[in-house]
């Protein structure tokens, strides 16, 4: 489950474990790994203490310090410059998704949906546009039927997402 | 008995439908994929992929079954795509880079297969709308409307006179608009000079960079690697390996379809220059980049970003 909740923070669950994932969470104990996670993230990136919630999970995790000592994996994305972007979205994510599966044990539907939206947003957010290489793009257009009924117009997305600068080798 | 003869035929009305539908969605793909490649024409499109707006000048010529075009970029940085019958170039003046990729075909779709109708009929539903006026012309309007979260709803405004596609519409399932490609002006079958559709370069100027792609297409071959999840309705459609430009090693190409949209799984050698890894997801084209061992996994495609990251993350060794 906490690996779960890991992945469900980085946006890696596909829709199966999304589900199965937000079921989890309906646990007081999972709830907790939740909670945790997102303090540890916030206070690794400088950005705890947003809400008094956070602090008092914070200042309650000083107190005992064993509760750390298993050390939870926090997953930290390894380019700072996209890391920035995830910190952000998570930091919108969590809002909505952490204040609906805390203050409603019984999740109803709209919860559900409103988490996996807030989910789909931050996924959406993560990296800024620009990161598909236009040539990758043209090589994988020539096999889409949706493309080939554009004609010509099927490199509007090609041409749209090149860089001004001199793209990556 | 007659109330049940009736059922019957209710029934037996009812499961004919979809065929009918997938004939006709048959028929209006083949006579608009037909008409883009086919007919000449110019005129200036609109992309809307979320907030940004970005407009195009477009021409395309046909002339003794061979094909040029030329898509130059109107706002922000001058970027620039033609293509002609040995090649397609790609041009970004202000980098002073050309990547030139050597190609002797272009879509794989000069008609459906008879799998590719199945697909669409099972995974969408084909409907035709009333007409609309898009660009000052009377257009055919049809929805592919999909029959699960998978996959995107496609809108179609197609010239009713010539069948050339005037606009396009993605809508995600809560029925938002993720992209749209419109015309706002166009002229069909107009006369197009080969001057239209040349590069703004007659030649490559001798300060830029020359990013040259591998001599001809895909090398059709079994890469060794798959997607172990893909979601239903999609088949693998082509397979082989590929030299992209500026790129020094063969990348694995595999491309999985539903019959409309495509999914393209590339896997190459993991190098510290592509330390980018995760979703990116840009109008209607999501991308999602993972490691496997020492290569890269880049899976794209006009898909939710929930699809094509299930298949990114399910791409293995066979």
């Amino acid at each position: 489950m906490n690996e779960s909740i890991s992945r469900l923070m980085d946006g890696e669950l596909d829709e199966a474990e999304f589900a199965r994932c937000c079921a989890g969470l309906k646990t007081d104990e999972a709830m907790q790994t939740w909670v945790c996670y997102h303090v540890i993230g916030d206070q690794l990136r400088g950005t705890g203490g947003h809400s008094s919630r956070a602090s008092r999970f914070a200042a309650a995790l000083a107190k005992e310090p064993t509760v750390l000592a298993p050390a939870p994996k926090v997953h930290v994305p390894a380019q700072p410059a996209t890391f920035a972007w995830a910190v952000a979205a998570t930091v919108a994510a969590i809002t909505v998704v952490g204040w609906t599966a805390y203050s409603m044990i019984d999740l109803p539907p709209d919860a559900m949906a409103k988490a996996r939206e807030a989910a789909t947003v931050r996924a959406a957010q993560v990296r800024p546009p620009s990161g598909v290489p236009a040539d990758y793009l043209v090589a994988h257009q020539e096999y889409s039927l949706a493309s080939a009924i554009q004609g010509g117009g099927s490199y509007l997305r090609a041409v749209a997402t090149m860089p001004a600068e001199s793209p990556r080798r | 008995m007659r109330w049940l003869g009736g059922g019957l035929c209710v029934v037996l009305g009812l499961l004919a439908a979809p065929m009918a539908s997938a004939q006709d969605a048959a028929q209006w793909l083949t006579r608009v994929t037909t008409a883009a490649r086919t007919l000449n024409y110019t005129g200036i499109v609109v992309l809307r992929q979320g907030a940004r707006l970005e407009t195009f000048r477009l021409a395309h010529l046909e002339d003794g079954g061979q094909e040029w075009e030329k898509l130059l970029s109107l706002d922000g940085p001058a970027r620039e795509i033609v293509r002609t019958a040995s090649d397609v170039r790609l041009y970004l003046p202000d980098a002073k880079i050309v990547s030139i990729e050597p190609r002797t075909i272009r879509n794989v779709f000069p008609s459906l297969s008879a799998e590719q109708i199945r697909n669409l009929s099972q995974y969408y539903e084909f409907r035709s709308m009333p007409g609309e006026r898009v660009a000052g012309h009377m257009a055919d309007v049809v929805v592919f409307e999909p029959k699960d979260g998978l996959r995107y709803g496609h809108k179609f405004w197609s010239d009713s006179g010539t069948g050339l596609l005037l606009k396009a519409r993605l809508v995600n399932e809560k029925g938002d608009a993720v992209e749209e490609f419109a015309f706002t002006d166009v002229t069909i079958n107009a006369r197009i000079d080969r001057d239209m559709v040349k590069p703004s370069w007659a030649s490559v100027p001798g300060d830029w960079q020359v990013k040259q792609g591998g001599a001809g297409d895909v090398t059709l071959k079994d890469t060794g690697w798959f997607a172990a999840r893909i979601p239903p309705g999609f088949a693998k459609i082509m397979e082989g390996f590929r030299k992209l430009p500026g790129r020094p090693n063969p990348i694995a190409h595999i491309v999985y379809s539903d019959g409309l949209v495509a999914i393209s799984v590339f896997v190459e050698p993991f190098t510290v220059m592509q330390t980018q890894v995760g979703l990116t997801q840009t109008g209607g084209l999501a991308q999602f980049t993972t490691r496997s061992d020492a290569y890269l996994v880049r899976v794209m495609g006009e898909a939710p970003p929930a699809t094509v990251r299930q298949i990114a993350q399910s791409v293995t060794r066979k």
